[in-house]
């Protein structure tokens, strides 16, 4: 009796693994949603995307966006993808909560969801591209070094929802919290994604807090306009700017001392590992634990969060000096 | 025509008021250097205010001008970086505004589209397009001569003043002292009159939308110039903006009266607003709520001065006496 | 015209014809692009969507036949939801919050129709300040935050489904019929078309104009209002950013639909029309992959073609 057990369970394990191979070899449908089309930072992870999807072969990717970083197009968008029937949805997300019901009804229709760069609620996995922790924390060490334990800083963010931005804010104010007590930030200025704003939001800030040290630029749009105005206010080396950017954008002020780090991560690596998460996830090795291997980017290990399973792009990379001309995004 | 000096006296009233808030809380606001910011940051925003009061003026509206400034803006980036001459540059920015508003004219003109279904449906057009051609990439390392007419000065004073100032005194004349500026007020208190009167109302429909698109390519000189990088999709909401700028100067949405000088505090109302409530250290999350309310109170101030609801009041005599 | 007669764009639905026809050719086209287009479900997801953007719509086309505009319904989607959220995380019971989440749309269309006829502004110049405010307010009161955790029964509203009937289409349908009937049936509706015909007219002919554009915004308010508990139903989370742009969306579904941006013309049929067009040429698009910018150039120029061809039947009957 105990044999047949024996033989009825390996049975079952090479159909298991015959299933999952046959949907291994499968082609696969991705649809990749980015918070926005036409803006540099969307076009460059696109570029790693299409770069992995070519690799592998067997994936056809359709990169899709709204022309405005808005939650519900991004919705439209899924529900579309959904009477599609594709096999993966893969999406930078505008709003956690909101886009979390279009996603479970995805899934409840057997489409696999990658988030990547913002996450949702509901997912099959979030491509990480560096923890909130980590963002902010890097941040802050570099405005420390930079202006000391005290400050004044104050923050340029996007929009006072962008949920990424609102996490590394709370990351920093943690910290300063815990390590930085007398760290001051003096005030917050939102002004979306317009660079006319932004750069006007730095200079305002400037003349209205005349001892301020440090701004904090935390988008690809604000973080030059606040460097432009800090250098034509002939304030470089005075008021130090950290922020978030792409390094093509942000060298000339690096090379002119007015910038000294550019966080981020690599976005072309950040598409591009998605694909690869988002045919794992149709492949069924996603897993707790388990090993991926991600072409040119080599091998990461899938963690568990609080929602479901995790990819870790790395640590933030910070461009300086050294090394900003080394990368052509 | 008829001019309506008394909106201008309303907003100097109300930014009067806004001032001395700031003479009381935030003293530090007045200094030179503050002012001259002002100033160039509404530059922009003035000279294609210019062109919106003209369309306006002729009972007309444009909402595609921040497609046109994101159009014209790439244009001239990518002209400049391909090593095109800087006049030359900016005269392609002006003539793929005035080509676009050329479009805009016709079908408002001769296809009897009104004007605000027509900018509608040409702004996402124009937007779509430029992603189209451009792969939605932004333009970096824009040559220093190409940056120099937005950040230069020329005898002290920052070149986007300069330009703003020039195209207000020639917006001025042009709309007082012309015929054809003298028109576009009689085609918009009366088109069907203004034919009798001899006036080809199709082609002052189609110079208004030609002057307008091409106003807000010379704008990009004041604006495509100042930052290091040109984005492809810039302007969004620069229409409201402007359209804000233009009715609260005292321009009739309905056509037929209004002045150039109204527009520029319109303007000056508008940019002035967001640097006041940060020296007033005002919370970002109440910002847009205040700048809504600010509009709202200069345009209503306006209009009970002319139902004379202020009758009797101080604001009233103030009014009088300042005319 | 007489307050007597009906409304002409009943008499002559040439503008509804032509979108039919639009509409015909639309699905068909949609069709070849992709194989999921053609089915109940993907039609039943593609009215789910349009809901919100339909029922400010309706209010639009009031506003617009009465010669006015509303650009501030996308703000008051955005704070009725926020209103709603704010209030229910602050532990009022659901349904409660919810309605005052409308009443909070309307009191902001009432606002709308005060500054409008007493202060004697112009619509396009109130709603463009209160489209700033309404939006500002929503993010004042939320501080940015989102409101979320809505008990099922409340989700149902934007989420659930009858059968393959989403549920927020029975609440679009019902709101169409009575629109359409007030408008086409009511001495009100006749009052809506004689302002937008003649207001002075109207004026002297007795109708008392004030109190039916009061009615009209706060009518186009609640709606948006209603908007924004169902798109906050749909999306189970309010934002203080919602409906941002929507405007648009409801103006150019009322435009389609063959309503005269001057005023006197227009129909909730020719509205619902123009909405379904947009929507299906939306979703098919989308089902076929072409990117955002293209439908963009697409959409665009369907609204001109569309204005275009109903301007040429106007006029070729004006003559005849």
């Amino acid at each position: 009796m105990k044999r047949v057990w024996i033989w009825l369970s390996v049975l079952a394990m090479v159909l298991a693994s015959a299933l999952a191979m046959a949907q291994a070899g499968k082609k696969i449908t991705v649809v990749m949603i980015p918070k926005l089309v036409g803006i540099d930072y969307f076009n460059a992870t696109q570029k790693g995307a299409e770069e992995a999807a070519k690799e592998l072969g067997n994936v056809t990717l359709r990169y899709v966006g709204p022309t405005e970083a808005s939650a519900a197009k991004q919705i439209e968008l899924i529900e579309n993808a959904i009477q599609a029937k594709v096999d993966v949805i893969s999406v930078a997300a505008n709003d956690p909560k909101a886009l979390a019901p279009a996603l479970q009804k995805a899934r409840d229709a057997g489409i696999k969801v990658v988030t990547w760069d913002a996450d949702a609620d509901s997912r099959d996995v979030f491509c990480n591209q560096a923890t909130f922790t980590g963002i902010g924390e890097a941040l802050l060490d570099s405005m420390v070094d930079q202006i000391g334990k005290n400050g004044p800083a104050a923050i340029i963010t996007s929009d006072l929802t962008a949920p990424n931005q609102n996490s590394w804010i709370a990351a920093m104010k943690a910290k300063i919290a815990k390590e930085y007590p007398n760290f001051k930030i003096v005030d917050t200025k939102a002004p979306g994604e317009d660079q006319q704003k932004a750069f006007q939001a730095a200079q305002d800030l400037m003349k209205a807090y005349p001892d301020l040290k440090g701004i904090f630029a935390l988008s690809s749009v604000a973080f030059p306009g606040a460097a432009d105005a800090v250098k034509q206010a002939g304030k470089s080396g005075k008021v130090a700017v950290v922020g978030l950017s792409t390094p093509k954008q942000m060298a000339p002020f690096v090379k002119d001392g007015t910038v000294r780090d550019v966080v981020l991560w690599n976005p072309i690596d950040l598409g591009y590992l998605s694909i690869y998460a988002a045919r794992a996830a149709v492949d069924g090795t996603l897993k707790e634990g388990a090993k991926i291997k991600a072409g040119r980017l080599g091998e990461f290990t899938v963690t568990k969060d609080n929602i479901s399973l995790q990819i870790l792009l790395g640590k933030p990379f910070i461009f300086n000096k050294s090394n900003i001309d080394k990368f052509n995004f | 025509m008829y001019v309506d000096r008394g909106r201008e006296l309303s907003i100097m009233v109300f930014l009067g008021g806004l001032g001395m808030v700031l003479a009381v809380f935030a003293p530090e606001f007045y200094n030179a250097k503050n002012a001259s910011d002002i100033l160039v940051n509404i530059s922009y925003i003035t000279i294609a205010a210019i062109g919106m009061t003209a369309v306006i003026l002729t009972a007309q509206i444009d909402i595609s001008i921040g497609a046109i400034l994101a159009a014209c803006s790439t244009v001239a980036g990518l002209s400049a970086k391909a090593g095109v001459p800087i006049p030359l540059v900016f005269l392609y920015a002006i003539a793929t505004g005035a080509a676009i508003g050329l479009v805009n004219g016709l079908l408002v003109a001769y296809a009897r589209i009104p004007s605000i279904i027509v900018t509608l449906g040409t702004l996402t057009v124009i937007r779509g397009v430029i992603i189209l051609l451009t792969g939605g990439t932004w333009i970096y390392d824009l040559p220093a001569n190409f940056r120099a007419v937005g950040t230069g000065t020329t005898f002290g004073l920052p070149n986007p003043v300069w330009l703003m100032l020039l195209t207000l005194l020639i917006g001025a004349f042009v709309l007082s002292h012309t015929r054809w500026g003298r028109s576009l007020y009689a085609v918009g208190s009366n088109p069907a009159a203004a034919r009798l009167a001899g006036i080809n109302v199709e082609r002052t429909y189609i110079s208004v939308f030609v002057l307008a698109g091409a106003l807000v390519g010379l704008a990009t000189m004041a604006f495509a110039t100042r930052f290091t990088t040109v984005q492809s999709n810039t302007g969004q909401g620069f229409e409201f903006l402007v359209i804000t700028a233009v009715v609260v100067g005292g321009t009739n949405i309905f056509g037929g009266s209004g002045t150039v000088f109204g527009s520029f505090l319109g303007a000056l109302l508008v940019g002035v607003t967001g640097t006041a409530l940060t020296f007033l250290h005002v919370s970002a999350y109440w910002e847009q709520a205040l700048q809504g309310l600010f509009i709202l109170l200069a345009v209503a101030l306006d209009a009970a001065r002319r139902r004379g609801a202020l009758e009797g009041s101080w604001v009233r005599r103030l009014l009088r006496r300042s005319a | 015209m007489s307050l007597k007669s009906r409304p002409r764009t009943l008499n002559i639905p040439w503008s509804e014809l032509v979108l039919v026809l639009g509409l015909v050719i639309a699905v068909l086209y949609m069709n070849s692009l992709s194989p999921a287009f053609l089915s109940l479900s993907n039609f039943f997801e593609i009215t789910r969507i349009v809901t919100e953007v339909g029922l400010m719509a309706l209010g639009m086309t009031l506003v617009i036949i009465t010669g006015g505009i509303d650009l501030s319904v996308g703000s008051v989607l955005g704070l009725s939801g926020i209103t709603m959220g704010f209030l229910y995380t602050a532990g009022l019971n659901i349904w409660l919050a919810a309605l005052l989440g409308v009443a909070t749309g309307a009191l902001c269309g009432w606002i709308n129709g005060q500054l409008i006829t007493r202060a004697g502004i112009p619509p396009l110049i109130v709603t463009l300040a209160t489209l700033a405010i309404f939006r500002g307010l929503a993010l004042g009161i939320s501080q940015a935050h989102s409101f979320g955790n809505y008990p099922k029964a409340f989700l149902a509203l934007g989420a659930g489904y009858l059968g393959p009937v989403p549920n927020q289409l029975f609440l679009l349908v019902l709101l169409a019929l009575g629109v359409g009937v007030v408008l086409a049936r009511s001495t009100f509706g006749r009052f809506v078309y004689a302002i937008g015909n003649n207001p002075t007219a109207a004026r002297f002919s007795g109708v008392p104009v004030n109190r039916v554009l009061v009615w009209v915004y706060t009518l186009s308010g609640l709606l948006a209002g209603l908007a924004g508990v169902i798109f906050t139903a749909r999306v189970s989370s309010a934002r203080s950013d919602a409906g941002i742009g929507t405007e648009l969306d409801a103006i150019t579904a009322v435009v389609l639909g063959g309503a005269s941006i001057a005023g006197g013309s227009g129909s909730v049929v020719g509205t619902l029309l123009g909405l379904l067009l947009v929507g299906v040429v939306r979703n098919g698009l989308t089902l076929a992959f072409i990117p955002a910018e293209q439908q963009a150039i697409i959409i665009g120029a369907i609204l001109l073609v569309a204005v275009l061809l109903n301007q040429v039947i106007r006029l070729r009957l004006g003559r005849n």
